[in-house]
């Protein structure tokens, strides 16, 4: 299904009316954290980790945060979901300002929005059965009274996952990564939710299990209307599970649009930089290094490291690592901007017109065996892995 | 992985089996590993967690952590046999002929200690060199993995470094005495995609201008992609498939390989359903008497429940691929079915 075709099925289950407002939306959102030295010496320094972000996240879709490290995309997350406060700025779900909301208001508020971490580990209680996980968020929510109710409902969400009723006696360290993870996910789907934070949500899987898990995320988006706000490092994952992303360097978002824009067409150096550092997916005999020493034929690498968040770079925040980089950069900070052609697509770069033009179309070549008839022959024994779709059972 | 006659291979692992003593017994973590290295080739070992690469590693540096031991088979290193080595011969080896840099440097790195002085170390560990020329030598390697600034983070404690600085001077350390074996585990795993990148690129460099063997122990078939000459898949305890990586990536001959570069989510190519592998890996206390795979296999049948299978070249099982000029002889898979065949199993299977 294309993302344009999933957000339209989304949009019609939100009824005529609501079809253009965006689930959720995020104005001018700061975050900045103080950093003392010494116990006793005041407060100093603070780090920027979200440093003016605007962004919407419309229903069923998939909204796609990547960034490196320190960026400020899980900072980011717990933003939306008003589970740190903000310095500035505002959050709005459904229309409503979730910063003016009250504890109760808020709590009742928190059912539409929930979140998935990265490592199920730690996120489940050790000491609680899988049961008493599930029956939780539906006690607090009253969403189930009686004990037998609590019970079915539970045996529902764990069929739901693609675990059986019962696994509900057990407690998480009885269960697999994947499992656990499967388990974050129905406490996640207990409370029904509209949007569920996903930070790295499969990124401690290994690669096998990850493919289920996404599987199954993909599918509960479709059957529920979901949205995700789904925040990773791993691009190729991104690109499989999202419909928009956001691409974050120190604190903002540098580069937005469609999925198919931003890996076909990127138009931000930084979103380049990183496509171009993603391992290739098959062999390429033609890699070999340039007589530069820091960069394969067709790539650029970028040197050095990501700079210190709390002294963010003059100017563009990209520029002491940027190819690119012109006089302007180092002073004038450019705006998240799109053109008439680009539309959607906004990139923050004074130069990306001209950085776009610079490169061809499609910015990543496709990489599979140069013999088609290998790669058929591969693609047919791989499709006796692919899983059925309908194994979950529609619940009541 | 046959190597033209007459050239010795760096090193050769020939039925290594590693186990770890608990109330049940001894199961084994390792259980019949076969491969070999030549220099300034690299090696990708790859599996899921579990599979027994680390446990690998850790066997042919003599590191493996108590109540576990290598019960049998042969490692050769320059063809010295290792296994039944003393710890001080061992010790002479390490760090010397033979280094191992870790997926986490900060917990390998002393905390205590700034990064030349550990360096420094490492160098006279095995060296007769005096204090000065240590200090330059270390500074050398220091320049050697391009550490930005490299005379003075000779003073820096590995707190005060970037994950990937640390990175570097972990390759420094491990590289100072010119070992021609580099062991390294989950290098890049623990950094960004930017830094890994940087990472890939420089133990390509180092290699092209050491002549050193690398042995890659990974569980992503994207830094397989990047690096690796030849690939070794590891599943259970064994290596399931062994080829040079390009035959890999294009005619995988194992159907667990098949199913792990399916899951792969790609950067480019149609979204799709990802193919995945249901089922569990079987526990190492729970042993099986045909193949490992057979229960999560989608061409697995009663045949591969009875018969453990050998790891054996693809043409050794097919007169058709023997008879191939276009195939080669260092395809090897551990699968009754290979070659495989779609036709053939996916009329099996319906």
């Amino acid at each position: 299904m294309t993302a344009s075709r999933e957000i339209a099925a989304a949009r019609s289950r939100e009824g005529a009316g609501a079809a253009d407002l965006p689930l959720l939306r995020a104005e001018g959102l700061v975050r900045h954290f103080a950093i003392r030295r010494h116990l006793f010496s005041r407060a100093g320094a603070v780090v920027r980790a979200v440093d003016g972000v605007d962004l919407a996240v419309m229903p069923g879709e998939t909204l796609g945060i990547v960034g490196e490290s320190g960026c400020g995309k899980s900072t980011l997350g717990r933003l939306l979901l008003r589970l740190i406060e903000p310095t500035a700025g505002k959050v709005f779900f459904q229309g409503e300002d979730l910063g003016l909301l009250d504890a109760p208001a808020l709590r009742a508020r928190r059912r539409s929005l929930q979140i998935i971490f990265q490592d199920p580990y730690s996120s489940l209680n050790p000491t609680m059965t899988v049961a008493s996980i599930l029956a939780e968020p539906l006690r607090l929510h009253g969403l189930a009274q009686s004990g037998a109710a609590v019970r079915a409902r539970v045996a529902d969400l764990l069929r739901t996952v693609g675990l059986s009723p019962d696994h509900a006696r057990r407690y998480p360290h009885e269960f697999s990564g994947g499992q656990r993870q499967r388990i974050g996910i129905a406490r996640a789907l207990a409370v029904e939710p509209r949007l569920i934070v996903c930070d790295e949500a499969v990124s401690a899987l290994d690669v096998s299990v990850q493919a289920q898990v996404i599987n199954l995320m993909m599918d509960l988006q479709r059957r529920f209307g979901l949205a995700y706000v789904f925040i990773a490092h791993d691009l190729a994952v991104v690109r499989h599970i999202a419909t928009r992303v956001a691409v974050m360097y120190l604190g903002r978002i540098v580069e937005i649009g469609d999925k198919e824009e931003i890996f076909g067409h990127p138009r931000h150096p930084y979103t380049r930089a990183l496509l171009d550092a993603v391992p290739r997916s098959s062999p390429q005999p033609s890699i070999s290094a340039s007589s530069g020493g820091t960069s394969v034929v067709g790539r650029v690498l970028l040197e050095g490291d990501v700079p210190n968040p709390s002294a963010p770079p003059s100017g563009c925040r990209f520029h002491t690592r940027c190819p690119y980089v012109q006089d302007r950069c180092r002073t004038e900070e450019p705006a998240l901007a799109s053109t008439a052609a680009t539309g959607d697509h906004r990139a923050a770069c004074h130069f990306a017109e001209e950085i776009a033009r610079t490169r061809g179309t499609l910015h990543i070549a496709p990489q599979d065996p140069d013999d088609p008839a290998l790669a058929s022959r591969l693609r047919r024994l791989q499709r006796a892995f692919v899983q059925d779709a309908s194994f979950n059972e529609v619940p009541p | 992985m046959t190597r033209p006659a007459g050239r010795p291979a760096l090193l050769e692992v020939a039925g290594l089996r590693t186990v770890f003593a608990s109330d049940g017994g001894e199961p084994a973590a390792v259980d019949g590993v076969d491969f070999s290295v030549e220099a300034g080739r690299t090696l990708a070992i790859v599996g899921e967690s579990g599979c027994g690469k680390s446990v690998t590693s850790l066997s042919i540096m003599g590191l493996v952590p108590a109540p576990g031991r290598i019960a049998g088979g042969s490692i050769r290193f320059e063809g010295e046999e290792l296994l039944g080595n003393s710890e001080a011969r061992m010790r002479a080896l390490r760090g010397n002929r033979m280094a191992m840099i870790f997926q986490e440097p900060m917990t390998s790195l002393n905390p205590a200690f700034t990064v030349g002085e550990q360096i420094v170390e490492a160098l006279r560990c095995h060296r007769a060199i005096g204090q000065a020329d240590a200090r330059s030598a270390a500074v050398d390697a220091l320049r050697q993995v391009r550490m930005p600034d490299a005379a003075s983070r000779f003073d820096e404690y590995p707190h005060r470094l970037s994950g990937g600085m640390r990175q570097r001077a972990m390759i420094a350390m491990a590289l100072v005495c010119r070992p021609k074996l580099l062991i390294a585990d989950e290098p890049t795993t623990a950094l960004d995609v930017t830094i890994q990148a940087q990472i890939l690129e420089l133990m390509r460099e180092l290699q092209r201008d050491t002549g050193m063997a690398i042995i890659l122990i990974t569980h992503d078939l994207g830094v397989v992609a990047e690096l690796a000459d030849e690939v070794a898949v590891m599943y259970a305890g064994r290596v399931v498939e062994r080829a040079p990586v390009a035959r890999l990536f294009a005619e995988p001959q194992h159907p667990y390989t098949v199913g792990l570069l399916g899951a792969m989510p790609r950067l480019h190519g149609q979204a799709r359903r990802l193919p995945t592998i249901e089922g569990q890996v079987p526990g190492v206390d729970h042993p099986v008497a045909g193949c490992r795979f057979a229960d999560r296999c989608p061409f697995g049948d009663a045949g591969c429940r009875r018969q453990d299978p050998a790891l054996v070249p693809v043409a050794a099982r097919s007169p058709a691929w023997a008879s191939d000029p276009g195939r080669i002889t260092s395809h090897w898979s551990a699968c009754l079915k290979a070659p495989l065949d779609p036709d053939r199993l996916l009329a099996n299977a319906a």
